[in-house]
């Protein structure tokens, strides 16, 4: 597993080339003035909203923030629960519970004029806690045709109690679509830092870090998200234009 | 925002590349079988063949004949090791597995009505204990306090002796030998 990510990332480093090119001209300076809102930016991921009435085995919600600390840094955060059972051809479980993630978000995008866009990548450290109710399993048999016979255990087991932290990642844009009004989408790559797994069970999903693999650590997510700006004050944009000399 | 671009596509990697473990592959190992073999009585550290070994669960099989072998583990074979699947019961309880191990099983199949094949029955009693695999493959049973017993149903037991290795507590996977049956 971790041999075939290595070597498409070192793919990707071979063909990320860099390329600038320059022109120089004799320009003079104007210098524009926009007045840029600054504020609490309150939200709700609409995919979640959208999985919990399309997908039977999932209910979820997640409530997100951001307030804008600088030209370019936000302090950012979502609050969620979930509920998702993963089913399968051995066993049957739910997982139940709450989490947070807090940290920042860096604009990389420059806006034109007054715009107040983003293109950012952001940085989280997330924390769940949650419930985990094995509702029936079988026992894997490769021989037990011989026997004629399957045996499942259908009396659920709960584990309750469970907790996992995590680190994040997050790529994403944000546009306003209209006045205060803005939607964004985002991806997620999570490494898991910490769980506490059941005994003789594992953690298949947590809640915010969504399901686990296997094969590492790593957890990945995307989000759909719409979102109100509160605006408390407005500070000055400074843009200064270059214009070519006549 | 090149930096940006970078990670964006780095992502994607990741999302295509990393993926694929809810199918439990043929090399994990789950429930384990109780792997026997066969030792001769006076020579105790050397291995014997049982002649003409026809093994089956009993009443999975009624005296099979080369048209009918459904139900066997080996049939009619000279061996010196035989794998038995064994039933898988509730946890904690006593569990038992018998098996018919018919030694010269030619002698009964041949027209000579005067020679005829031994019928030994083996006892397996234990009890299970349910361990987490994975998310594909779900939970196996390993098998813990075994009791080994054997009994005949014709005149003359062909199994002097049935024993648990020393080592082997408990059967929890394939590695190695769990019983030696002396003849």
């Amino acid at each position: 597993m971790y041999a075939s990510c290595i070597k498409s990332i070192i793919i990707l480093l071979l063909f990320s080339t860099i390329v600038i090119a320059q022109d120089k001209k004799k320009t003079v300076k104007d210098t524009l003035i926009y007045k840029q809102k600054y504020g609490l930016r309150l939200g709700a991921d609409i995919s979640k909203l959208a999985r919990t009435f399309f997908d039977d085995d999932y209910t979820g919600v997640e409530i997100m923030g951001d307030y804008r600390l600088t030209k370019r840094i936000y302090l950012a955060g979502e609050l969620g629960n979930e509920e998702y059972t993963l089913e399968n051809e051995v066993l049957s479980n739910t997982t139940k519970g709450s989490y947070f993630k807090g940290g920042i978000d860096l604009n990389f995008y420059k806006n034109w004029l007054d715009m107040e866009n983003m293109i950012y990548v952001g940085f989280r450290g997330g924390a769940s806690t949650f419930i985990q109710t094995l509702n029936n399993y079988s026992i894997y048999n490769v021989y037990n045709q011989y026997w004629n016979e399957q045996f499942n255990v259908e009396e659920g087991t709960e584990f309750s109690g469970l907790t996992a932290i995590w680190a994040e990642i997050i790529v994403g844009i944000k546009a306003e679509l209209f006045n205060n009004f803005y939607a964004g989408i985002n991806a997620q790559l999570k490494g898991l830092i910490t769980e506490t797994a059941p005994d003789n069970f594992e953690n298949l999903y947590i809640p915010g870090f969504n399901r686990t693999y296997d094969s590492g650590r790593f957890g990945v997510g995307f989000g759909f998200n719409l979102s109100y700006l509160v605006p408390i004050f407005k500070k000055d944009k400074v843009v200064v234009q270059e214009k070519e000399e006549e | 925002m090149k930096k940006l671009k970078f990670i964006i596509l780095f992502l994607l990697v990741v999302l295509i590349s990393c993926e694929r473990d809810d199918i439990c592959a043929e090399t994990t190992p789950t429930t384990p079988r109780l792997l026997v073999e066969f030792y001769d009585v006076n020579e105790q550290e050397d291995l014997k063949p049982v002649t003409r070994l026809t093994a089956y669960g009993e009443g999975l099989a009624d005296n099979p004949t080369n048209d009918n072998t459904e139900g066997t583990l080996i049939y009619n074979t000279n061996s010196t090791s035989l794998e038995l699947p064994l039933i898988i019961g509730n946890e904690g309880e006593i569990t038992t597995s018998r098996f018919i191990l018919e030694k010269d099983t030619n002698l009964r199949l041949d027209e000579n009505v005067n020679t005829n094949s031994n019928i030994d029955v083996v006892e397996i009693a234990y009890e299970t204990e349910f361990v987490y695999v994975s998310r594909a493959c779900g939970y196996k049973s390993i098998f813990k306090n075994i009791q080994l017993s054997f009994d005949t149903s014709d005149d003359g037991a062909w199994i002097s002796g049935i024993e648990l290795i020393d080592t082997v507590e408990i059967v929890e996977n394939e590695n190695t030998v769990h019983v030696r049956i002396l003849h």
